[in-house]
């Protein structure tokens, strides 16, 4: 009995906190579902629920266009990451290429904020020809966000066991191949989650999105939806929907690879 | 092939000594952390090194170096009451917001372990903030602080409890409230996941140990779980930090600023002055200005891990 008390102790103390958490989510859902008036009566839930927000936001902006930058852009920063970072982490640890101080480096420039990097990167996006292009971001978030993965992917690297390396240089296997058919598969998991990780990084950055483009046909989602708070429309019913479009593929992601996205988190945070 | 060599980590193996003499070889080596050198190079060498040369020269946003201006911007950054207040705020809101955040999360952790299966699930449904975009985060509660048609004045104002709406995005102090709740619900859910991580590799004896010993649920936490949990905490304060220092996304969506000037973080003065103003030579002594700050004042905090990083080993 004295643990079924304590579990409804504990219950009652983590209502409010799931409650906390899930109160802007619902709130977005019940202004997207609000008309004009409905909103300024005050109450929380629509007194006549109304889907016209939805299209009329897709009608209003872009919004479209945006997720689908927003979508490719991010995931082929993803993989570029990946493929930079892999390797690399692999070489610190495993092969003793570079040493600490190349992982100390790495982690220690991801300490400096963004605004440091924003004004000598609009210069050498402007130079290359690459300013408001959507190859321009994908090479900056590809590079930006190595430290991050250099980080997550080390201790899945760490926690592999020796011996299946070494076997496999017996039987002569060079290194790049040990680390594509046996490290890669093996550790696949932590590369999952470090590759969601990235990607979701470069999906929701705003900062130099909103300084490197400037047309519709580059602009990211967060971009995008920022403007919906300019003067194009104050229509809170349709910012909600237009916002809750562009969550919506993060948040499919997080819940069908949560267990990868923990995991992935957790081990990288606490060595 | 003994180029390449393998070598435990910490268990000290033997490692078989690399042919240094070999040219090609070590171009070899090389070409395994090209990738990481070349992303330094071009996320935060060329940066730096560029941001320098700025700092000290006559520069706008369409025409680069005209001419060298020696510590002009400097000085004239560190005679601006706005930029220096822009600093001292960014300063005070990541040193208390990541404490807050990291005491509320440490919390939230210690619930959910005790609630072992259905904690894990809970952990899954609070992982969603941490996935939103930032700029959908400050929407979000901007639709709930909003004077007309918000959420708590919606239903401050059906409850009868104020006549008229509160401006919270409007007030100084409140302003700065609203990024902090914000920054709470989107970061607080990572600092759950870690404080759940490092609160999972105290072995289980320990606490039944002490049990037996006859240690209440307080003297259990406060000598065991706690002392336990030090250094994590402390690295995660510290990664916490470095987040917080970074503060744009919310600040541009929730005030851009305002009031006046009174939730200007340095990151959002220093944006609208190379972005708006077009000041890129003032902009880069400032970055380099704020960049020495948060150098400085994450030092303590760095100490700190590293202290309690030796204790532990």
């Amino acid at each position: 009995m004295r643990t079924f008390g304590r579990h409804l102790w504990l219950g009652l103390a983590a209502a409010p906190i799931v409650g906390f958490f899930a109160l802007p989510f619902v709130y977005l859902v019940a202004v997207s579902l609000k008309s004009k008036d409905d909103v300024l009566n005050g109450h929380f839930w629509p007194t006549t629920p109304t889907l016209a927000n939805w299209p009329a936001a897709f009608e209003a902006a872009n919004v479209l266009g945006f997720i689908v930058n927003s979508t490719l852009v991010s995931l082929l920063a993803g993989l570029l990451t990946i493929a930079l970072s892999l390797p690399s982490a692999y070489a610190v640890l495993r092969l003793k290429i570079g040493g600490k101080w190349l992982s100390d480096v790495t982690l220690s420039s991801y300490m400096a904020p963004p605004i440091v990097a924003l004004i000598p990167l609009f210069f050498l996006l402007k130079t290359t020809g690459l300013l408001d292009t959507r190859a321009g971001l994908v090479l900056i978030y590809g590079f930006a966000n190595v430290p991050v993965a250099f980080w997550l992917l080390t201790p899945f690297l760490r926690r592999m066991p020796i011996e299946i390396e070494q076997a496999a240089a017996m039987d002569g296997a060079g290194p790049l191949r040990t680390l594509i058919e046996i490290v890669a598969p093996i550790i696949a998991p932590g590369i999952v989650a470090t590759f969601i990780i990235v990607t979701v990084l470069s999906y929701n950055e705003f900062l130099f999105a909103s300084a490197f483009t400037f047309s519709d046909a580059t602009r990211t989602l967060p971009v995008g939806i920022s403007l919906f708070q300019g003067d194009r429309l104050v229509n809170f019913g349709q910012m909600a929907a237009a916002s809750l479009a562009g969550i919506a593929p993060v948040y499919l992601i997080a819940l069908f690879m949560q267990r990868y996205l923990i995991s992935g988190l957790a081990h990288g945070g606490v060595k | 092939m003994t180029t390449f060599a393998f070598a435990t980590d910490g268990r000290g193996a033997a490692r078989v000594s690399v042919q240094e003499s070999l040219l090609p070889a070590r171009l070899a080596r090389l070409i395994w952390i090209a990738p990481v050198l070349v992303a330094l190079v071009v996320t935060t060498v060329y940066p730096t090194l560029f941001l320098l040369a700025l700092a000290f020269s006559k520069s706008t946003l369409g025409k680069p170096f005209r001419g060298l201006v020696g510590v002009r911007h400097f000085a004239a950054a560190l005679q601006d009451p706005i930029f220096l207040s822009a600093i001292g705020r960014s300063v005070a809101y990541a040193l208390s917001t990541s404490l807050i955040q990291l005491a509320f999360g440490f919390l939230i952790a210690l619930i959910f372990t005790s609630l072992l299966k259905a904690g894990r699930f809970l952990m899954s449904l609070v992982l969603l903030p941490l996935m939103t975009p930032p700029v959908m985060v400050g929407i979000a509660w901007k639709l709930i602080f909003a004077p007309a048609g918000g959420l708590i004045n919606g239903t401050l104002l059906n409850a009868g409890v104020i006549s008229e709406p509160i401006s919270f995005l409007g007030h100084p102090t409140l302003a700065w409230l609203a990024i902090g709740v914000a920054d709470l619900w989107q970061w607080t859910p990572f600092i759950v996941i870690l404080c759940f991580a490092a609160l999972s590799t105290i072995p289980e004896g320990v606490q039944e140990a002490a049990l037996v010993d006859g240690a209440n649920g307080w003297q259990r936490f406060w000598h065991i779980t706690l002392p336990l949990v030090a250094a994590p905490l402390s690295s995660i304060y510290l990664l916490k930090l470095i987040l917080s220092f970074k503060l744009f996304d919310l600040v541009y969506i929730l005030t851009f600023g305002g009031p006046g000037f009174a939730t200007t973080s340095a990151g959002f003065s220093i944006y609208r002055r190379a972005i708006e103003q077009f000041d890129v030579g003032r902009a880069a002594a400032e970055t380099m200005i704020y960049a020495i700050v948060i150098g400085l004042a994450t030092l303590p905090v760095v100490r700190l891990h590293q202290r309690l990083e030796r204790r532990d080993t």
